[in-house]
C-alpha cells in the first residue's frame, strides 16, 4: 500500500502538480476506474482523457497538454499482445520511445512524462503509477519552462510593442475589437 | 530618385557625437533600432552552426536590434538580415484578446498608440518599403497598428554603398541614398556623417540633440565634405544601376497586358513555395489571422506573416484553390508586386534590396526575372529569339 | 559531365523523357535546371555546388512540373535514398521516373559560387561525411567516374550532436528554445522537403488547430517537433531543410538526433532500397520499452 503518499500535500503549501493522462478505454481506462471503485488512495491531480487505444495517442496531444499548463503527462495503455486492437499499442510503443528519446534531447525533462503498461485488474499499479508520477513531477515543479514560450506581446523583434504603449490596455470593456 | 523636400538643412555629426546621441536617446529611455552586428559563434549556441567550429573567419550576421547599448550600434553599412519591416509589421501580433462569459464575449483591446522610438543607420530600401507599403495600410481600412507604429518612429537613413550584385533599387524607383519614408539621411564623411533632415520628425530630432551637431557650412572642411558625400553617393547610384535597368513603367503595362504569356506563367517551375522571399521582403505584407484559444473559453486573435507562395494561400473552404500550382502562385508575386500595386497606388512594391533572390536556394533570381520581362516589354524583337 | 549531357540529349531527343531535371548554372551559382530541348542540354552541369535534391519535384502536388511530361532526374546517393522513401510510402510510380544516377563525392557547404571548388574540411557539408550510398544502386543510369571519400568536415554533425547530449538539460532546453524562437514558419523546411507530401499538413489543420500557426515561441517548438518527429526513420539527410531555412535553425541535428535514435533502438538506416520498411509504422514484438512501466 502507499498511504505513505501525502494525498493531502496542498494542505501542507505544496506545488500540486496538473497532470494529464492519456489512456486506453479497454485497459488502462477500465484499471483506472477499479482503482476508483475500489476505493484505493491516490493523488487527485490528474485528469484522464480517454482514447479508444493507445494507437491513438499523436505526440501532438502532449505538447497541447503541456502548452496548456500540465505539469506533467501519463501515456497508458494495454500491456503488450493484449491490445484490443490487436497492434494499436505497438505502434504506440515505437512511436513514443522515439518522442521520449526527443524530447530529452530538447530538453524536456524525461521525469514529466510517465509512460506505462496497465490492465484493466490492474487498479493497484493504476494507483502506484499515478502516485508515483505526481511525486516526481511535484519534485520538478511546475513548468514553467514551456509556458514561459506563451507569446507577449509582438513578434520577436518589437517585444516592446504594445506593452511599452502610452496608452494602456482597456482591459475589461466591452470594447470593439480593433 | 531623391525628392526634394522644401527645406533641407545639412548637419556634420561626428563619429564619437553619433554616438553619444544614441547613449543619450538610449538614456532617456527611449528606444533604439539599429544595425548590430551579431557574433554568431559567440552565443552558448555556437554549436549550431557548423561555421563556428571551424578555423578561419567566423560568421557575423547584422541584424536591426533594439540597442541596449550605443556600443553596439554597427555603422559598416551592410545589410541586415531582415529588414525594417518586423519593427512595423511584427512576424505575430495580437489582435485582442477574447473571454467569453456564457453567451457573452468581453474583447481586450490592444494599444495602437506606441512609445516613441528612433531607427538610426536604417537602409534606404527599407525605409522606402515602408513609405510604398503604407498605401496599401491606409487604402480601405486604416490599419491602426502599422499607422501607430510608423507615427511612433523617427528613421534616419544610412547611406548605403550598395551591397552586391543582386540590389537592384535605382530600377525601381529609389536609391541608395533616398530618404523616402524616412525622416532624415546619414552620409559618411571624413571623421563623421553629413544628415540631412527632411521632415519634422527629423527636424525635431536634430534639434532635440542640437548639441551634437554643426551646420554643415560651419564645421571646417565643410566644402571636401559636402563634396566627397555628392561624390560617394553619387558613385553607388551607377553602381547599382550597373545590376539592372528597367522600365518600370513598361515592366507594369507589359505584366498587365501578358497575363497568359508564357514567360509569365512558367517563372514558378523550381520554386518550392516556402515563402522564405517573403518573410526577408521589406514590402511583402500579407498576413493570415488566427484564433487561438489559450484556454476553456479564452484566447487570442493573432495576424502573423503570410505569403502568396504557400498552396494555401488561396484555398478557399469549399476546397478550391484559384492558384493550385506554383506557376500560378509565383505570378502572381511579380505580377502583385510590379503590375498590380503599381497600377493601383503608383509605387511598385519592391525597393530592390535584393534580399528574395540571395535568400532563395532554389536559384530564384528577381534580377533575371525583371531583366527578361523588361526586354519583352521594351524590345519583343529581342526576346523573340 | 559530357556524359550526362550526351545522355539528356539522346532521352530527349528520343522521347523517353519530356524533361530533364538537373542543375545548371545561373547567375548565382548551381541551381536546378529543367531542360525540355534537347539543345539545351549542354546547360546540365554536375559538380561540387550541386547541392539541391531534385527529388522535391517529383512531389505529386507539383502540377506545373509534372505538365511538363515524363521526368529523366539525375540524383546523387542521398537523393535516390529519397526516391525509396517515396516508393516505400507509394507516392511514386517507379516507372513513371527514369533516374540518372551520378557518382558523387560530396558537395560543398556554402554552393552559391561562380565556379565549383574542390572540397576541403573546411568546405564540404558536414552531412556527405560517411556517406555510404556514392554509387547509387537505384538507379536507370549510372554516371560519372568513382569518386573518393568526401574529406571529413572539422566538426562531424555527430560531433555536435554528441556535444548537446554531453550538456545538462537545461542547457539543451536554452539551445532549442533560442533556435526555435526564430523560427518565422515560413516552412521552408516542409516545402523543401522531398518527404513531406502530406496532400494536407497538420501544421494547416484549424479544426481542431492542433499546431498553433504564429510564429512565437510555444507555435514555433510545437512547428519543430512535429517536422522532425514526422521524419523519424524517413530523413534521408539530404540537409536542404537546413539550407532552405532563412533563419538557420540547426535542423540536421534534429535529423541526426532521430536517425541514431531509430538506428539505437531498431537497427534501421535508412537507404535507397525501397524493400527496406521504414521503424515507424513498423514493429516487433520484442521492441524496447525501458522507458515504459
Amino acid at each position: 500500500m502507499s498511504d505513505s503518499i501525502d494525498i493531502n500535500g496542498a494542505a501542507a503549501g505544496l506545488f500540486e502538480p496538473r497532470i494529464t493522462a492519456f489512456v486506453c478505454n479497454w485497459c488502462t481506462y477500465t484499471g483506472a476506474d477499479l482503482a476508483g471503485t475500489s476505493r484505493l488512495h491516490m493523488a487527485s491531480n490528474v485528469r484522464i482523457i480517454r482514447l479508444p487505444c493507445t494507437g491513438r495517442i499523436d505526440p501532438l496531444f502532449i505538447i497541447k497538454a503541456f502548452e496548456r499548463g500540465a505539469d506533467g503527462v501519463i501515456v497508458s495503455g494495454c500491456h503488450p499482445a493484449d491490445c484490443h486492437y490487436t497492434s494499436g499499442n505497438y505502434h504506440a510503443r515505437r512511436r513514443f520511445a522515439v518522442f521520449h528519446d526527443i524530447m530529452e534531447f530538447i530538453g524536456v525533462d524525461p521525469r514529466r512524462m510517465t509512460f506505462s503498461w496497465v490492465s484493466a485488474s490492474e487498479g493497484a499499479k493504476w494507483r502506484d503509477v499515478v502516485n508515483e508520477a505526481v511525486t516526481n513531477v511535484r519534485a520538478l515543479g511546475p513548468f514553467a519552462a514551456y509556458r514561459a514560450l506563451a507569446p507577449e506581446g509582438a513578434g520577436r523583434a518589437a517585444p516592446a510593442g504594445p506593452s511599452a504603449a502610452a496608452v494602456p490596455a482597456s482591459a475589461g470593456a466591452k470594447a470593439e475589437a480593433s | 530618385m531623391t525628392h526634394a523636400a522644401p527645406t533641407r538643412e545639412t548637419y556634420f555629426i561626428s563619429d564619437d557625437d553619433l554616438r553619444a546621441l544614441t547613449g543619450e536617446l538610449l538614456g532617456a529611455g527611449t528606444e533604439v533600432i539599429a544595425p548590430v552586428a551579431v557574433d554568431v559563434c559567440a552565443s552558448p549556441s555556437a554549436i549550431a552552426s557548423s561555421a563556428c567550429l571551424r578555423p578561419g573567419v567566423k560568421p557575423i550576421d547584422i541584424e536591426y536590434r533594439a540597442l541596449e547599448g550605443a556600443a553596439e550600434l554597427d555603422l559598416s553599412r551592410g545589410l541586415p538580415v531582415l529588414s525594417l519591416k518586423q519593427y512595423f509589421l511584427p512576424e505575430y501580433e495580437a489582435l485582442c484578446g477574447w473571454r467569453e462569459h456564457g453567451i457573452e464575449v468581453e474583447i481586450d483591446a490592444v494599444p495602437t498608440e506606441f512609445a516613441p522610438r528612433v531607427v538610426l543607420a536604417a537602409k534606404p530600401c527599407d525605409s522606402a518599403a515602408l513609405a510604398v507599403v503604407d498605401k496599401v495600410m491606409n487604402w480601405d481600412y486604416q490599419d491602426e497598428l502599422w499607422n501607430g507604429r510608423r507615427e511612433a518612429t523617427t528613421i534616419v537613413n544610412m547611406a548605403c554603398p550598395v551591397i552586391d550584385e543582386s540590389c537592384f533599387c535605382t530600377a525601381v524607383g529609389t536609391a541608395p541614398d533616398d530618404d523616402k519614408g524616412a525622416d532624415a539621411l546619414l552620409t559618411p564623411v571624413e571623421g563623421g556623417y553629413l544628415m540631412e533632415a527632411t521632415t519634422d520628425k527629423g527636424r525635431a530630432l536634430v534639434e532635440a540633440h542640437a548639441a551634437r551637431f554643426k551646420a554643415a557650412t560651419d564645421a571646417g572642411g565643410a566644402e571636401q565634405r559636402g563634396r566627397q558625400a555628392a561624390e560617394e553617393r553619387a558613385a553607388a547610384r551607377v553602381r547599382v544601376a550597373a545590376n539592372l535597368e528597367i522600365d518600370a513603367a513598361s515592366v507594369r503595362d507589359w505584366i498587365d497586358t501578358h497575363f497568359e504569356d508564357p514567360l509569365l506563367a512558367a517563372l514558378g517551375v523550381r520554386c518550392n513555395g516556402c515563402g522564405a522571399c517573403s518573410s526577408v521582403c521589406p514590402t511583402c505584407h500579407c498576413f493570415d489571422i488566427v484564433d487561438e484559444e489559450e484556454g476553456i473559453g479564452k484566447g487570442t486573435r493573432r495576424r502573423c506573416w503570410d505569403t502568396c507562395q504557400a498552396p494555401t494561400f488561396t484555398l478557399h473552404a469549399s476546397g478550391h484553390n484559384p492558384r493550385d500550382s506554383q506557376n500560378p502562385r509565383y505570378r502572381q508575386r511579380i505580377n502583385h508586386k510590379f503590375s498590380v500595386y503599381p497600377l493601383k497606388f503608383g509605387e511598385v512594391l519592391c525597393t530592390g534590396c535584393g534580399r528574395c533572390t540571395r535568400v532563395c536556394h532554389a536559384g530564384q533570381d528577381l534580377v533575371e526575372i525583371l531583366q527578361a520581362i523588361d526586354v519583352a516589354a521594351r524590345r519583343p524583337e529581342v526576346a523573340a529569339t | 559531365m559530357n556524359e550526362l549531357r550526351e545522355l539528356a540529349r539522346t532521352l530527349l531527343t528520343d522521347g523517353t523523357v519530356r524533361v530533364i531535371i538537373g542543375w545548371e548554372d545561373a547567375r548565382r551559382g548551381a541551381r536546378p535546371a529543367f531542360v525540355t530541348d534537347p539543345a539545351d542540354a549542354d546547360r546540365l552541369i554536375f559538380d561540387t555546388r550541386c547541392v539541391h535534391n531534385l527529388v522535391t519535384y517529383l512531389d505529386p502536388r507539383r502540377d506545373n512540373v509534372a505538365e511538363l511530361g515524363k521526368i529523366g532526374l539525375v540524383v546523387k546517393g542521398c537523393d535516390a535514398k529519397a526516391i525509396a522513401g517515396l516508393l516505400r510510402e507509394a507516392q511514386l510510380n517507379r516507372d513513371d521516373v527514369v533516374l540518372i544516377g551520378v557518382r558523387c563525392g560530396g558537395v560543398l557547404e556554402e554552393n552559391e559560387l561562380p565556379a565549383a571548388v574542390p572540397l576541403t574540411p573546411e568546405n564540404v557539408a558536414p552531412r556527405c561525411y560517411g556517406c555510404d550510398n556514392r554509387e547509387p544502386a537505384l538507379v536507370d543510369h549510372l554516371l560519372g567516374e568513382a569518386q573518393p571519400e568526401p574529406p571529413r568536415p572539422v566538426t562531424t554533425i555527430d560531433e555536435r550532436v554528441a556535444a548537446l547530449d554531453a550538456k545538462p538539460l537545461e542547457e539543451r532546453w536554452a539551445f532549442w528554445t533560442e533556435q526555435f524562437g526564430k523560427c518565422v514558419r515560413c516552412y521552408a523546411c516542409r516545402q523543401v522537403c522531398p518527404l513531406c507530401v502530406c496532400e494536407r499538413c497538420v501544421a494547416e489543420k484549424t479544426r481542431p488547430q492542433w499546431i498553433e500557426a504564429s510564429a512565437h515561441p510555444r507555435g514555433n517548438m510545437s512547428w519543430n517537433i512535429t517536422r522532425a518527429l514526422h521524419l523519424a526513420g524517413r530523413c534521408v539527410d539530404c540537409g536542404e531543410c537546413e539550407r532552405f531555412c532563412p533563419v538557420g535553425i540547426p535542423l540536421s541535428l534534429m535529423n541526426r538526433k532521430l536517425q541514431q535514435i531509430v538506428g539505437e533502438r531498431y537497427g534501421y538506416t535508412v537507404s535507397d532500397d525501397p524493400e527496406n520498411a521504414a521503424p515507424i509504422g513498423d514493429y516487433r514484438l520484442d521492441d524496447k520499452q525501458e522507458f515504459i512501466k
